[in-house]
């Protein structure tokens, strides 16, 4: 009986370390909300200063920012970007992993590693090309512009074609028998069993789309069409910028990848394990 | 074909979505002007704006404001691509870098030379913008540099304010060792993370990376190598607060730490925004460097306003730049009231805001020093690439403080920048 609180022991001190070395990454990863969330009740001079204690100035910066920011608009502006960009992605990018897993062929494997291999391929190397072709058809200054290109995206496919590895194919052959067609199976079948894969890839898109920056940068030309990104970027390069200001409009950026990720955050992490239901 | 079809789709995505997706279209007589900073140069804009549109009704402006790296990267993407129904009317760029989009894109902006008398504005802004004899675009504003100084300080250390008048810098090191030993206060902050004062140095006494031909002029450049220098005899006299960036070197003055600083005249706004230090600073030329063609005006920053050849309100936008900026005194009263900027227009010290005497430095009149300072800023060619050499000179700034040797830090920077530029 003795040997049992002795391995105990002898578990306890790696446990140890084992919370000592989470406690240390999670406050590392923590601390910018933190920093984020006490700054913005700061004036930007003692934000400046480093101070790092709640100070009484957040209803101002609040009021700032609201004040120089169409708010709605800009929201309205980030938020229709982000949701059709991930609605559209997953609709096609899913189809593409599906199409990849499910049908032999010959070229298959050729055409996946094409796929795959503009992984590789940096986006500033595809900005000017893909601007010229967005100027050619007259949609610069568009939000469809942004969506555009980021709907095939070699990422979710390659997420999806694994996640469908384990999608039981007997069900597939049970539904043919059945006599659904291809594309009913897609729908009725595979789509609800996949629910948690969906759901992790609506997670990892929408913050994508929502964070994205260089491209609508690029493409959008006033300022009405900007989404959230752009409008903080602008705040914070002032000549003498209000850090309380970028402070709240970087919390508002935030916001919605957090509400998202909340919302979602069981399927999501049953959907990274690659779990069918 | 496979284009057009691809068109043709885009069209068809568009048309399902127009009245979700909102495209703007640009009609006669709205002139687009991108620039950065909401509180300075877009509002400057929107003043400028305001007073042509009030006599030229027709005319709108939209001022479309992006972050400053961000204008120069819309501004790349779209000259590099040749799409330039993307790009605005006027574009503000950024001095050090105007050669570099001037040279690299011709044809591109607009020379403006017959519409605008140059010689009313500083002649250091006129070159910056000037590529054989064609002036391109419209000078804006000014970094003209002074030395600011702590009376209080000084005085407790036994100087007066003319002790501070046109000295060297070797000067200022013997001061500024009096200063730390009467009063236990450092001379100035010096961020060795960035390469501003250096280059305020050597702009001073008229070199700088480049020569006059733009050939890259570093081993040999006299000013350069006396600004290294300086800045080495202040670092071993130990006359100095350190900082570490930018926010940190602001730290130094605004908290009373130190007794001067040397920077551009945009400073102003952050050192009055100290009020308790109302009545307690000076401000006298720059130390020169005491080297053959030194002088007491340097410059830190500045930018200007430029015209797109392709613009199909090209004139309208050249006239009005013209209109505002080249000959409206009352409008640079108005924005160094509202908005503390320093234009480079020389006729601007004329007005009521020029001669006012400000308590906060104990009723000098120092927009009208500044004015005479402005004038005298040694003009230089600033080439097309002063930010990769400045990162191969800020690389090199910390082997000062290990007492490197200087001629050897000169071959370094020299090497690493040929390295950069090629």
């Amino acid at each position: 009986m003795t040997a049992i609180p002795a391995s105990r022991t002898g578990r306890a001190v790696p446990r140890v370390a084992t919370y000592v070395a989470l406690s240390v990454a999670a406050f590392v990863s923590v601390f910018p909300f933190i920093w984020m969330v006490i700054s913005s009740t700061n004036t930007s001079i003692d934000i400046i200063k480093g101070k790092a204690t709640f100070g009484s100035a957040f209803s101002n910066n609040v009021a700032n920012f609201f004040a120089q920011v169409d708010v709605p608009l800009v929201f309205w502006n980030s938020a229709k970007v982000a949701i059709l960009a991930t609605l559209l992605t997953i609709a096609v990018s899913s189809l593409a992993g599906y199409g990849f897993e499910m049908f032999r062929s010959k070229m298959r494997d050729r055409l996946y590693s094409l796929v795959l291999l503009t992984l590789m391929v940096p986006f500033a190397a595809l900005m000017i090309p893909l601007f010229m072709m967005m100027g050619k058809a007259g949609l610069i200054n568009t939000h469809i512009a942004i969506l555009l290109p980021t709907v095939a995206s070699a990422f979710i496919i390659f997420y999806f074609r694994q996640a469908t590895k384990a999608f039981p194919t007997e069900l597939r052959d049970a539904a043919k028998v059945d006599g659904l067609k291809e594309w009913q199976i897609f729908l009725y079948i595979y789509v609800p069993v996949m629910r948690s894969t969906y759901a992790a890839a609506f997670v990892i898109v929408f913050m994508m789309n929502w964070n994205n920056y260089l491209w609508p940068l690029i493409v959008l030309q006033s300022n009405d069409t900007k989404t959230i990104t752009l409008v903080v970027s602008s705040l914070a390069s002032a000549y003498y910028p209000d850090f309380g200001v970028v402070m709240i409009g970087t919390i508002l950026a935030t916001l919605p990848t957090l509400l998202v990720f909340f919302v979602m955050q069981r399927q999501f992490v049953a959907g990274m394990l690659g779990s069918v239901k | 074909m496979h284009f057009q079809r691809m068109s043709k789709s885009f069209a068809a995505v568009a048309l399902a979505g127009t009245s979700f997706f909102a495209a703007t279209a640009a009609f006669a007589g709205e002139i687009t002007v991108w620039c950065w900073d909401p509180n300075f140069n877009v509002a400057i804009m929107k003043e400028a704006g305001a007073r042509y549109t009030a006599k030229h009704p027709e005319t709108t402006l939209n001022i479309v404001d992006f972050a400053k790296a961000d204008v120069e990267q819309k501004l790349q993407t779209a000259l590099t691509s040749g799409t330039t129904d993307a790009l605005p009317d006027i574009v503000l760029i950024e001095d050090y870098g105007a050669q570099k989009y001037l040279q690299s894109f011709p044809g591109a902006f607009a020379s403006m030379s017959d519409t605008v008398d140059y010689s009313g504005f500083a002649p250091y802004k006129v070159k910056l913008m000037t590529v054989d004899d064609q002036v391109y675009g419209m000078p804006f504003d000014s970094g003209v540099t002074g030395l600011y100084y702590r009376k209080d300080y000084l005085e407790q250390a036994g100087f007066k304010p003319s002790d501070m008048q046109d000295i060297t810098w070797d000067r200022f090191i013997e001061i500024g060792k009096v200063v730390e030993e009467k009063t236990g206060k450092k001379m100035l902050g010096l961020d060795m993370t960035d390469a501003g004062f250096t280059r305020i140095l050597m702009q001073s006494a008229g070199q700088w990376y480049f020569d006059a031909e733009g050939n890259l002029s570093i081993e040999n450049n006299t000013a350069l190598k006396a600004a290294l220098e300086t800045q080495q005899k202040i670092l071993k006299a130990n006359i100095h607060k350190p900082a570490a960036g930018w926010t940190d070197w602001v730290g130094t003055f605004t908290s009373g730490d130190v007794a001067t600083v040397t920077s551009g005249v945009w400073i102003t706004g952050t050192v009055k925004a100290q009020a308790d230090q109302s009545g307690k600073w000076g401000v006298a030329p720059l130390p020169s460097l005491g080297i053959e063609g030194a002088t007491h005006a340097s410059n830190l920053g500045g930018s200007s306003w430029y015209v797109v050849e392709s613009s199909p309100e090209k004139k309208e936008a050249i006239d009005f730049l013209n209109e505002v900026y080249a000959k409206d005194v009352p409008f640079y009263q108005d924005i160094l009231t509202t908005r503390g900027a320093v234009g480079s227009l020389m006729a601007a010290r004329t007005g009521d805001a020029y001669m006012l005497a400000d308590p906060f430095f104990g009723g000098e009149k120092v927009w009208q020093n500044f004015s005479d300072w402005l004038s005298k800023v040694p003009p230089v060619n600033y080439g097309i690439f002063t930010n990769e050499v400045d990162t191969a000179v800020t690389a090199h700034l910390p082997s000062l403080a290990q007492g490197a040797d200087i001629a050897t830090v000169l071959k370094e920077i020299q090497s690493q920048a040929e390295g950069q530029i090629q």
